[in-house]
């Protein structure tokens, strides 16, 4: 590291003030990370905490007796069941159709010259900047007129809108760590250009196909504005939740909002490998 | 590929100039189609619906143009009040966010032992779901929450506090943004951290510049793109925030303007609710331009 070099060369004197300024960093970390974990922390810990420990003046931070009730009470809650599976389809569905989508438009963009890619990149961009409930209002009262109301297929129409500019953003990024040398090479040996794509590009763009995919799939999962919208008596997950919070006690939410991170918490865990900061930057990079 | 080097706009109309673009990127162009028509299609035209349904005036007999939903809207004390949280809310967590996620990211940005596992935890709650965010955010910020307990028991204060009440409230909706999403605004600005020539600080360490000038002089200014991106990200996402009040269960007592939107399609005032979508995007709007300005005009000056 760059830094320390010229105080090797310094005298020893300062080799206290080195201690300082690690035992602070190291600190400084520590705290950062301790206040990032806390709430999932206390999520966990609620839901697993015995009343006697929680209903009481002061709740414990760190649970002793432990009790699976809220998990019991849950687990047998029927309305968990079709929340739960109408966000695994929605989620999946509208994943597997925006990377069908965005694929073969951020290869493209990223193919561009300079100047054309920005412009792209860029309204596509200026898309989310439309307030949600603008858009989500007047689709709500179309499909109220379609019956697609509360429907998988109006959930997955609506979210494509906010994922697309999104999984392409990704997307553009990915590609343009792959060189185009090696789409020259396959085109001089006579690959159509459909064909350099399929077999030379996307396998080698594959990691950062899984990331767009990853992140697509969390949004959708994540979504509330338009699923507030679109749904009243059949919600998703995280919509079911928010009307749980107002009426249930805070170690049945916290079980609820539990079960709604664990595959969230599997897949960001499995992608961290793939999570590197260059495919977040293709605007960044213009 | 050459053929996907944009061609030099030789012929002078427009038509034949497009016709020539067409012809040169006809592969592009298909596949870039389905993914424009959607965003576009699925965006423009509902946008559209929205500000022309903020126009009509269906209770007194659909008087096209009227502004009776925006006379209807101003008047009403929610709406003021939601405006003023909105500006507020954005204000305070756009800033909150670049500061933090400024010091997480020159944290990172140096190797150091652990930092894989500290990269993992600072990640984590980019994967929270917004709810779940919001959801353990009251546990902390309730009357009896664990807030109050931490600082009862450190005997920092003698009385809980209230901090879901207006206008702590507005602090306490910032905060749990910026825990969620402070991960994003640091991978972004990490990512332009590591763009910069590491032979530039050398040659100032050379010079006799010290860290707070390195900072100020080669940090700051190199990271200027990837702080306006994280910038202008954040803060069109902060203006439209919605499922945070909502989950922390002040949607209604510490309106926004999406809530407060969301609040009068619930109750069937469609144009209300559409002139409200219409007067955020127009907020929207202009405060990207006035950040743009700003930002581009100090960076001639400065």
């Amino acid at each position: 590291m760059s830094t320390d070099l010229p105080d090797k060369t310094r005298k020893r004197r300062l080799s206290w003030r080195k201690i300082g300024s690690k035992v602070g960093f190291a600190l400084l970390v520590l705290v950062v990370v301790a206040v990032t974990i806390a709430p999932v922390y206390f999520m966990v810990a609620l839901s697993v905490m015995d009343p006697s420990e929680f209903f009481r003046p002061h709740p414990a931070y760190f649970p002793t007796k432990f009790t699976t009730q809220w998990w019991e009470r849950v687990l047998a809650s029927e309305a968990l069941y079709p929340a739960f599976t109408k966000s695994l389809i929605v989620a999946t569905v509208t994943t597997v159709i925006a990377v069908l989508i965005s694929v073969p438009g951020a290869y493209a963009i990223s193919r561009m010259a300079p100047n054309i890619k920005y412009f792209l990149i860029l309204s596509l961009f200026f898309t989310r900047m439309y307030p949600e409930i603008g858009i989500a209002l007047p689709i709500a009262v179309l499909f109220l007129r379609m019956g697609l109301y509360e429907s998988v297929v109006g959930l997955v129409l609506a979210h494509l809108i906010l994922v697309l500019p999104v999984c392409a953003w990704i997307l553009v990024g990915a590609f343009e760590t792959i060189p185009r040398d090696l789409e020259e090479a396959a085109s001089v040996d006579g690959a159509s250009r459909l064909g350099t794509l399929w077999r030379v590009v996307i396998p080698l763009a594959a990691p950062g196909i899984a990331v767009a995919a990853i992140f697509t799939w969390l949004l959708s999962w994540d979504e509330v504005t338009y699923a507030r919208f679109l749904t009243l008596l059949h919600p998703t997950l995280p919509i079911q939740i928010l009307g749980i919070i107002g009426r249930s006690g805070p170690t049945v939410v916290a079980t609820w909002a539990t079960i709604v991170t664990i595959p969230v918490v599997i897949i960001t865990y499995l992608m961290q490998k793939w999570l590197r900061a260059d495919y977040l930057a293709g605007a960044v990079k213009g | 590929m050459t053929t996907a080097e944009l061609a030099r706009p030789y012929s002078s109309s427009p038509f034949a100039r497009a016709k020539a673009f067409l012809k040169r990127h006809w592969f592009e162009t298909i596949l870039i189609s389905p993914l424009f028509i959607y965003v576009f299609g699925t965006t423009l035209i509902p946008v559209f619906a929205s500000i022309v349904l903020g126009f009509q005036d269906p209770p007194r007999g659909g008087g096209f143009p009227s502004l009776e939903s925006y006379r209807l809207v101003v008047q009403d004390y929610q709406f003021v009040s939601a405006f003023n949280n909105t500006l507020i809310i954005t204000f305070l967590s756009v800033s909150l966010e670049l500061l933090l996620g400024l010091m997480v990211a020159l944290m990172m940005s140096r190797p150091f032992t652990g930092r894989g596992i500290f990269r993992a935890v600072m990640v984590l709650p980019l994967g929270i779901p917004v709810v779940v965010a919001a959801s353990n955010m009251r546990y902390i910020f309730l009357f009896s929450g664990y807030l109050n307990e931490a600082l009862i028991d450190l005997s920092l204060i003698s009385q809980p506090i209230d901090w879901l009440k207006e206008p702590l409230a507005l602090f306490t909706v910032a905060i749990s943004d910026m825990w969620k999403v402070t991960p994003l605004v640091m991978l972004i600005l990490l990512a332009g951290l590591e763009s910069i020539p590491r032979e530039l600080y050398e040659a100032a360490q050379v010079d006799g510049a010290g860290l707070w000038q390195r900072f100020r002089h080669i940090t700051l200014p190199l990271l200027k793109p990837a702080i306006t991106s994280a910038v202008v990200i954040r803060g069109i996402d902060a203006f439209r925030i919605f499922g945070l009040p909502m989950g922390l269960g002040v949607g209604r007592t510490v309106p926004v303007l999406s809530t407060f939107g969301y609040y009068e399609f619930q109750r069937v005032y469609y144009t209300t609710s559409a002139a409200t979508s219409t007067i955020l995007l127009v907020m929207i709007l202009v405060a990207v331009v006035l950040y743009i300005r700003i930002a581009g005009t100090e960076e001639i000056t400065g």
